[in-house]
């Protein structure tokens, strides 16, 4: 992958000194926030490809996060395949699930579309659960970092490796947004049946989004899958496809920051916050009935108390000064 | 054998069909999918426990977890609802499941992590004619149930509110031009639909003789499954698929002895309904 | 030249006989009228030509060929474009997005080409071109939900011309406009008309129809009643009749 060699060639042959010198600064419990963190950026990125960009409401996108972190994990200790192999092979078969299911799940309409994405999270949850080939309850264990440089990365490391890749993802998108591509997902998002009249073929940019958004969600498993070292069924349930969820709404629905701003700030507030930890479920709930209720478009929405505050006393005033 | 597991499955039907009878209606109505709707049955039975521990009389309990249940319906109608109506299906939908989330924290919070048994004393006795049997409480859930279903028969087609409630699932606009008062009618469709689904919450407190915070979520996805099985808004449907779903889920494990999450079997139904008739068994597009 | 024929023509929605039996045909550079009173079934006749519904019966070719069971993308690229009779402009995007996301027809189709940007010299020339053709120019920034009634039919009108159509449907265009941005939207309608494109128009306003087509057809429940010059279809007694018959 590219940014491999981006990353390999800049180094030097002192790597290793400057990898544990590097951890020696951080401690290994800011470190584990900081790449869980980026994993949640990369998950609320993907979900806003499908339910913001194209406008598709998914409850069960855990499913794809489970589908990468398994087929990852599977490769690797079944077939000996090794991380740069297995991840972006588990984020393929994650994006060719997402195709699969995604294509029946659109000649279904908005209501029935919610309950088939939970329905599509509660199967796959299940098939972890009971099939005894995906390890059943227990999971899978024994799924390492990657090595490199002829040693394992340490979590510095990795956690740059998997920013590196978040920013590239937010590259793509960013692409995407100026392409044709982005201005087709827009007219869907406004208003389909309008949009087809102009020429849009909104079953296929549909199945775009979702192939993209599930693809990028099974890399963000296979980047969980190697961290944590063992997964288990109920990672990535329906309370998973919640916490995803609540991050994008929290943030900004459609937004391009807004998700990245909500798996920031909802990734950390736990860490830091005891009984917020403790209540995490209450909070995440409230947090979903709250925002929907009163700040529809999230943190960084058009209307929001933030953008309209920032408007007011921040932009405002400085243009006035410009003028 | 054979009666004995089909009395089994009507029963379990019967209350499939109180909770998901409520849901349809909202939907019917509203348009939302009203996922809370599992959290006021749990609620109906939280209410049904502490009215029981207070009171000590059953069936007072049972009609306190009901009223409880109608209430909390109206409210989360009038002040999460309504005010929302106007933005794109998924801003309410969002907000139900957030709530549902909440209230299934809050009755950890509140009333403990712990299962709560009923220990109801119904006074109805057991029936038995051979090797078959009616326990006290499938009793007491198959006449609930059907004085329910027959009440909510004669108010939807006998009474002028019942004709305008129906009047209003097909067409709240030209409804509300004829004089209906149209946000009254809501008002009472979630009244009787959370009524219900607090009775079901009580009877299967009983029946299971358990009350847990979570005791919502099963029902809440295989109500669901039921609604969209029988088409969405679609009343006769719905009663129709909770009793297939429910007699299914008894056959499958107790005749047949497939080794099956029992909950999986009415996923799977509505998935294999869905693939023929993608509008459910009744439903129209 | 014919552009579109339409032979006995058919919708039903669940039992109701929307349309029944419509036969016209309608030609390039010339504006022909679609009249009837309310509930005759003109908007649904857009909506099957767009193919937004299937037909349950009849023909529809256009240029030539069959277009029944298409998909509205797919016929919209083969040149028909249409405007709604409620006008339904992207509202959160502004005007020349609006208009962008059309010129982007021939793109869609291809994933390659899908993926290059869109802020390419020669699309954005054509799309302020289209702005000044329309006379959009004020307002081109502006986001189509703020915009008042009379610029948003016109947007319409202009998405609808980015897809270089050879036919366009025109839903009410007038509907809702003082008399002066009626008098405008007809202008263009008739600048369209001359550079070639044929024009079908449903419109209530007896003046604005009786001035602009060349042809008028009338749809009465879902029928043609009648088909001809405005001066033929004023004196028709049964058009008189369909319409006095309404009359509350």
């Amino acid at each position: 992958m590219r940014r491999e060699s981006q990353v390999v060639s800049g180094r030097t042959p002192n790597s290793f000194r400057l990898a544990t010198y590097g951890s020696k600064m951080i401690s290994g419990y800011l470190i584990t926030i900081l790449i869980t963190v980026v994993i949640y950026c990369i998950l609320a990125h993907s979900l806003n490809i499908i339910t913001g960009h194209a406008g598709q409401i998914s409850l069960g996108h855990a499913a794809f996060f489970g589908i990468g972190a398994y087929t990852s994990a599977m490769l690797y200790t079944e077939a000996g395949f090794p991380f740069w192999i297995s991840v972006p092979l588990a984020a393929m078969v994650a994006g060719m699930v997402g195709a699969l299911l995604g294509i029946p799940c659109l000649r279904v309409r908005d209501d029935f579309l919610a309950i088939t994405t939970m329905g599509i999270n509660f199967v796959i949850e299940a098939v972890f659960l009971y099939i005894p080939f995906f390890g059943g309850a227990m999971g899978i264990g024994g799924i390492n970092l990657p090595n490199w440089l002829g040693r394992e990365m340490t979590k510095p490391e990795y956690f740059l490796l998997i920013l590196v890749v978040f920013v590239f993802l937010l590259l793509l998108d960013w692409k995407l947004g100026r392409s044709w591509v982005g201005l087709a997902w827009a007219s869907i998002r406004e208003d389909e049946q309008a949009a087809g009249t102009m020429g849009v073929d909104i079953v296929r940019f549909k199945v775009i989004a979702f192939i993209l958004g599930s693809a990028i969600a099974g890399l963000a498993g296979g980047f969980y899958a190697h961290f944590l070292t063992f997964i288990m069924p109920q990672n990535f349930g329906f309370g998973q496809s919640i916490v995803i969820l609540c991050m994008v709404v929290f943030g900004g629905i459609g937004t391009r920051w807004g998700p990245i701003v909500g798996a920031i700030i909802l990734g950390i507030l736990p860490e830091v916050s005891r009984p917020i930890m403790e209540y995490r479920t209450l909070v995440y709930g409230v947090l979903l009935l709250a925002m929907m209720r009163f700040q529809p478009g999230g943190l960084l929405g058009s209307e929001s108390i933030l953008t309209k505050g920032l408007r007011r006393y921040v932009l405002r005033p400085l243009s006035k000064k410009a003028s | 054998m054979l009666w004995q597991q089909l009395a089994n499955g009507i029963a379990i039907g019967s209350v499939y069909a109180l909770i998901s009878l409520g849901l349809t209606m909202v939907y019917g109505i509203l348009r939302i999918l009203h996922i809370a709707h599992a959290g006021i049955y749990a609620l109906g039975a939280y209410i049904g426990w502490f009215s029981f521990r207070l009171i000590g009389d059953f069936w007072l309990s049972l009609f306190i977890g009901m009223a409880g249940a109608a209430v909390a319906g109206i409210l989360i109608e009038r002040f999460l609802y309504a005010p929302l109506l106007h933005l794109p299906r998924i801003a309410p939908l969002i907000v139900s499941i957030g709530l549902f989330i909440a209230m299934e924290e809050a009755f950890r919070i509140v009333a403990g992590p712990h299962t709560l048994t009923y220990n109801a004393r119904i006074g109805l006795g057991d029936f038995s004619m051979g090797s078959f049997r009616l326990t006290e409480t499938q009793i007491l859930i198959l006449l609930v149930t059907l004085i329910i279903l027959l009440f909510l028969w004669a108010f939807l087609t006998k009474t002028r509110t019942g004709l305008a409630m129906r009047a209003c699932a097909q067409d709240a606009e030209t409804t509300s031009s004829f004089g209906v008062n149209v946000g009254a009618i809501i008002a009472v469709n979630f009244l009787i639909g959370s009524a219900m689904a607090g009775a079901a919450g009580v009877l299967i407190g009983v029946y299971d003789n358990q009350v847990w915070p979570t005791m919502g979520s099963i029902p809440a996805y295989k109500a669901l499954a039921i609604v969209v099985l029988g088409g969405l808004g679609n009343i006769p449907g719905t009663v129709l698929a909770s009793i297939i779903v429910g007699l299914a889920e008894t056959f499958v494990i107790g005749v047949l002895a497939i080794p099956f999450p029992r909950d999986a079997v009415a996923f799977i139904a509505m998935i294999l309904v869905l693939m023929f008739k993608p509008y459910g068994l009744l439903g129209k597009a | 030249m014919t552009l579109l024929e339409v032979t006995a023509l058919s919708k039903e929605f669940d039992g109701l006989r929307a349309l029944d039996g419509v036969n016209f045909t309608a030609g390039d550079r010339e504006i022909l009228g679609i009249i009837g009173p309310n509930g005759a079934g003109k908007t649904t006749l857009f909506n099957l030509i767009s193919g937004i519904y299937p037909a349950s019966g009849g023909e529809i070719n256009f240029q030539g060929k069959s277009i029944l069971g298409l998909k509205p993308h797919q016929i919209s690229l083969l040149g028909i474009g249409r405007t709604f009779q409620i006008v339904r402009p992207f509202q959160n995007l502004d005007v020349e997005t609006n208009i962008l996301v059309a010129i982007g027809h021939h793109f869609y189709p291809s994933l390659w080409k899908s993926a290059e940007p869109f802020r390419q010299p020669e699309i954005l020339q054509e799309v302020q071109r289209l702005i000044d053709r329309t006379g959009l120019r004020l307002f081109a920034e502006q986001l189509a939900k703020n915009l008042p009634l009379g610029i948003k039919k016109r947007l319409e009108i202009a998405r609808a011309l980015a897809l270089k159509p050879r036919l366009l449907l025109l839903d009410e265009p007038s509907a809702g406009l003082r008399f002066e941005e009626s008098a405008q939207i007809m202008d263009l309608i008739r600048q369209v008309r001359d550079q070639g494109i044929g024009v079908l128009l449903i419109e209530h306003n007896m003046q604005v129809v009786m001035d602009l087509c060349e042809r008028i057809v009338v749809l009465d429940h879902g029928s043609k009643i009648a088909d001809g010059s405005p001066e033929e279809i004023r004196s028709n007694p049964q058009v008189i009749q369909a319409y006095l018959g309404k009359e509350v």
